[in-house]
């Protein structure tokens, strides 16, 4: 597996300070952690940042992956750089060097015991874990990995619908492939749970998981609220004034819709439980608002009826009331 | 005629869930203390916890493990990052659904 320079990871030339290096991680970290990022990438960054820095951050360790990279923990004290560079090949498995990977290390939970410490009466455990466990306090047990979300664009159709999707996540480590089953319904902000699917815990503790998370993409006809559609319904004048039954395409299909005689514009007609399905109770409605169309060119025989119609009408929309 | 079990709430003693999140139970105690868990005790002074508090607390510790936080800063970052969450969660969906006026919004 192809792995970063830790210098190019934390983002500082090999000349860094100290300082230098501790700033990047910080920055790093505060970006990338699992509990503040719920990418999925992050997790994988994260550790990557942290594992660079446990090596940087120790002037030893530091010293030593200068002198020998990636393998310098397979490296026995007092070997020659140059020396261990024409002979690599399997020198020095059985001494691993003094600091063995944090992940690799014993878990301590035994510690408070094994110290004496069995009750807080007067022990100020912070300053315990601030100032004697060390830099960064990453010597906890097994710690379960955080919940990651990514997020799922659906049609309005296919959350109608629902059904099987595969989704693909890509990251550092290729990609990963799942076969979600979308419920039908599905409401925008809704969150698909993945068990088990999050990011990784630490020694046996078990992985977190990872949540879907549903957005409905925006559609030229339908607007959505919580499980509610609504959907624009053009009118002829006559239609509107004198009523008449006409055709809506919903998600379902088409349904019939009567239009009451005497409809005007912005008026909405609900067609009850069309809207999107509930698994756990009533299906939304359909509305359908209406809108009054006017030929842009009017034929001569219209043009002639509609003015007759304005010299007999006696209706006035903005007649005061 | 229809019979139901009789259903015991699922809760724990501070040991069993102590030995559940792999943390010593004066640990547990005090994230109760701090308020950084919730927990109810019955009248003789035993605490009881949920199994729901078990991801709480590992959040707790990789917050704890990555940052090196006090517990006081632990509480204030939990809550924050809470609040994002909810504030997310809102913009979201007010982004995707206009607010309603019962008006025609004409295009």
């Amino acid at each position: 597996m192809a792995r970063r320079d830790f210098y190019e990871v934390l983002g500082v030339g090999r000349d860094a300070s100290a300082d230098d290096i501790q700033s990047a991680y910080r920055k790093l970290a505060r970006t990338y952690h699992p509990d503040v990022n719920k990418d999925p990438a992050a997790e994988d960054r994260f550790k990557e940042v942290s594992e660079a820095y446990d090596v940087l951050s120790d002037p030893e360790l530091r010293r030593r992956y200068d002198a020998f990279g990636h393998d310098f923990r397979q490296v026995p004290d007092g070997v020659d750089p140059q020396q261990w560079a024409r002979a690599r090949a399997g020198a020095g498995q059985s001494r691993a060097g003094r600091a063995g990977s944090a992940r690799t290390r014993e878990p301590d939970n035994d510690w408070f015991s094994s110290a004496g410490f069995t009750g807080t009466g007067g022990i100020d455990f912070e300053e315990l874990f601030g100032d004697l466990r060390g830099g960064r306090g990453r010597s906890w047990g097994p710690i379960p990995g955080a919940d990651q979300e990514a997020e799922l664009t659906l049609s309005i159709e296919e959350a109608f619908r629902g059904g099987r999707r595969s989704i693909t996540l890509s990251g550092p480590d290729g990609s990963r492939n799942y076969d979600v089953t979308i419920p039908p319904g599905v409401t925008d902000g809704q969150r698909i749970r993945l068990a088990g699917q999050g990011g990784q815990g630490t020694g046996q503790a078990p992985p977190g998981d990872l949540y879907l998370v549903v957005r409905l993409a925006p559609h030229p006809r339908y607007r959505v609220e919580d499980r509610d559609l609504y959907v624009e319904l053009q009118l002829s004048p006559w239609e509107a004034a004198l009523g008449a039954t006409v055709a809506v395409d919903t998600p379902g299909g088409e349904a019939k819709l009567r239009v009451p005689a005497g409809t005007s514009s912005g008026r909405r007609l609900r067609l009850k439980h069309r809207g999107l399905p509930n698994t756990r109770g009533a299906p939304g409605d359909l509305y359908a608002e209406v809108r009054i169309m006017v030929p842009a060119t009017p034929s001569d025989d219209e043009r002639r009826l509609f003015e007759e119609l304005a010299r007999v009408s006696t209706f006035d929309p903005r007649r005061q009331r | 005629m229809t019979t139901f079990a009789l259903a015991r709430p699922v809760r724990l003693d501070l040991d069993a869930f102590a030995r559940l999140a792999g943390l010593h139970p004066d640990v547990v105690r005090r994230f109760v203390a701090l308020g950084l868990i919730d927990a109810s005790s019955d009248p003789s002074g035993t605490l009881w916890l949920t199994p729901s508090q078990l991801p709480a607390v590992a959040r707790l510790q990789r917050l704890r493990a990555g940052f090196n936080l006090n517990y006081a800063a632990l509480g204030l970052v939990v809550d924050l990052l809470d609040r994002i969450a909810r504030l997310e969660a809102a913009q979201r969906r007010h982004a995707s659904t206009p607010v309603s006026t019962g008006a025609r919004q004409w295009k």
